[in-house]
């Protein structure tokens, strides 16, 4: 009965072409989606690039560790960690309570912040409550901005709109004198020609957890404690020795991270 | 991103998505293609295992059109993707720890597209079989013909010509369920689309080519297919 296993072991491990090998502890698999701009995305020469893809080198180069990468499909991409495609997943992936069921994560490596764009023209100086009382506020609603403004701007008019282009729309026309959104989602819009009209005046703060989330952070497979350990000394160490800020200026022209933890 | 013309999206090379995308469509022919004589083979056998007169036989065929038919698609090839490795690697390190094995993305697509393809097919089959009166297979051996041979000379040659239309059916399919497998990391013509619609925001654009992409190849197969059905039937008025 051994030996038929045998067998049929030999056999199934030549047919499926599988790299039988043994486990390489130098080099760290990663798994990202290909289609996230401007965090992960796949150029039309099939190269990866993105803001996720530099900081997971710069945590490789900390880590001493060789890196791969996967570009895989987002479906797919938990179950490929669980089955051992790739050992880590480095692709915006949002740290929720539901997903922390299944994989272990990191710190947050980035947490875009809410912002609040004006007019070019407007008068208003700073986002307190203090400072936007009176004022019209458009934010999407069943966002968590929506969530921060209604309980944070209690003096002014929280108008609810669908989605991020409506209350765009409605800043450039005039009807609003601020809007609320995410900040990548805010900078967009305003490289466009859609966007002249307006700037960034600020981020509001405290910035919540238990409102935002904790933000995106790089998935293992639970139990990696060792791994998990090593990805959060080396985020550490390249908030500290300026890589990250390097490769947060390549990309954005605000700070990505959010609010230290 | 800078303006782009479609143009210049569409091109060849480092600058265009079609290099891209052609080499998702060789993909998608070659997975389709890799699987058909697996889906057929497997498929026939199942459909002579349901007309049997053995009823385990009866039954294991029975069983396995059920799961195969039943199962959504993806989640047959979740199972068969993500489970089998972790299966593998459980066995292999009862002898070997340590070791690690994977399975190639294209055999797993392989593997589970023929699963869904010969359990269609083999309905296809079974009807094909049961058009074919008994006489046939009586008259088969009266003239002295082997079990085998009857099969092989006087049944299968009237099979193929009924079960054509079906198969052609099931082929169809078959090339639509390849875009099944970007889920599971293989770069197809709709995975690599898709990356491209999102990357350079023309979603319309990228998804039209695939769906011309499809559009052409089933234009190509029904074409094939018209042609096969006439060498066929030339064959049976000879």
């Amino acid at each position: 009965m051994r030996i038929a296993l045998r067998i049929a072991l030999a056999a199934s491990a030549a047919l499926l072409t599988l790299g039988v090998a043994q486990a390489q502890e130098k080099t760290l698999r990663i798994g990202t989606e290909g289609a996230y701009p401007p965090f992960n995305n796949l150029t039309s020469d099939g190269q990866l690039v993105g803001f996720d893809i530099d900081i997971a080198k710069a945590l490789c180069d900390e880590m001493k560790v060789k890196c791969t990468f996967v570009a895989q499909d987002w479906d797919g991409i938990i179950p490929a960690l669980q089955a051992g495609k790739f050992d880590a997943i480095v692709a915006s992936m949002s740290i929720t309570p539901e997903r922390a069921e299944k994989v272990d994560f990191s710190h947050k490596y980035y947490n875009t912040p809410s912002a609040i764009a004006v007019p070019k023209d407007s008068p208003l100086k700073g986002v307190t409550k203090a400072d936007l009382a009176g004022k019209n506020i458009g934010v999407a609603t069943t966002t968590t901005h929506y969530n921060y403004a209604s309980k944070t701007f209690t003096d002014s008019t929280i108008k609810g709109y669908p989605s991020s282009p409506e209350e765009q729309a409605d800043l450039a026309n005039g009807r609003l004198d601020a809007i609320e959104d995410d900040i990548v989602v805010l900078q967009q819009w305003l490289d466009s020609p859609d966007g002249a009209c307006c700037k960034i005046l600020g981020q509001p703060s405290p910035q919540p957890v238990e409102i935002f989330g904790p933000g995106a952070g790089i998935a293992v497979r639970k139990g990696e404690t060792d791994l998990v350990n090593k990805l959060n000394t080396a985020i550490d160490a390249i908030r500290k020795n300026g890589k990250y800020k390097e490769i947060n200026d390549k990309y954005f022209k605000f700070d990505v991270f959010g609010a230290e933890s | 991103m800078p303006a782009q013309s479609i143009w210049t999206l569409l091109s060849w090379g480092p600058d265009g998505w079609s290099d891209d995308i052609a080499y998702g469509v060789l993909v998608t022919i070659a997975l389709a293609l890799a699987t058909l004589p697996f889906g057929l083979v497997i498929g026939f056998f199942v459909a002579f295992a349901k007309q049997h007169e053995e009823p385990a036989l009866r039954l294991a065929g029975n069983i396995y059109t059920t799961v195969f038919r039943g199962l959504p698609e993806l989640v047959t090839l979740f199972l068969f993707f993500f489970g089998m490795p972790i299966l593998l690697q459980y066995l292999l390190r009862l002898f070997n720890p340590g070791a690690t094995i994977d399975v190639n993305s294209f055999i797993a697509g392989m593997i589970v597209l023929s699963l869904i393809f010969s359990s269609y097919a083999s309905e296809v089959f079974l009807s094909a079989f049961r058009a074919i009166p008994k006489g046939q297979y009586e008259g088969g051996y009266a003239i002295g013909l082997s079990k085998w041979q009857t099969m092989r000379l006087v049944v299968l040659p009237q099979l193929i010509r009924i079960a054509f239309p079906g198969l052609e059916n099931c082929w169809l399919s078959l090339l639509k369920d390849t875009s099944l497998v970007s889920v599971v990391n293989l770069a197809e013509t709709l995975r690599n689309a898709g990356v491209a619609a999102r990357v350079t925001k023309h979603s319309f654009l990228f998804y039209s080519v695939a769906a011309l992409v499809f559009l052409v190849l089933a234009i190509l197969s029904s074409i094939a297919t018209g042609f096969i059905l006439r060498s066929l039937g030339r064959r049976e008025a000879r």
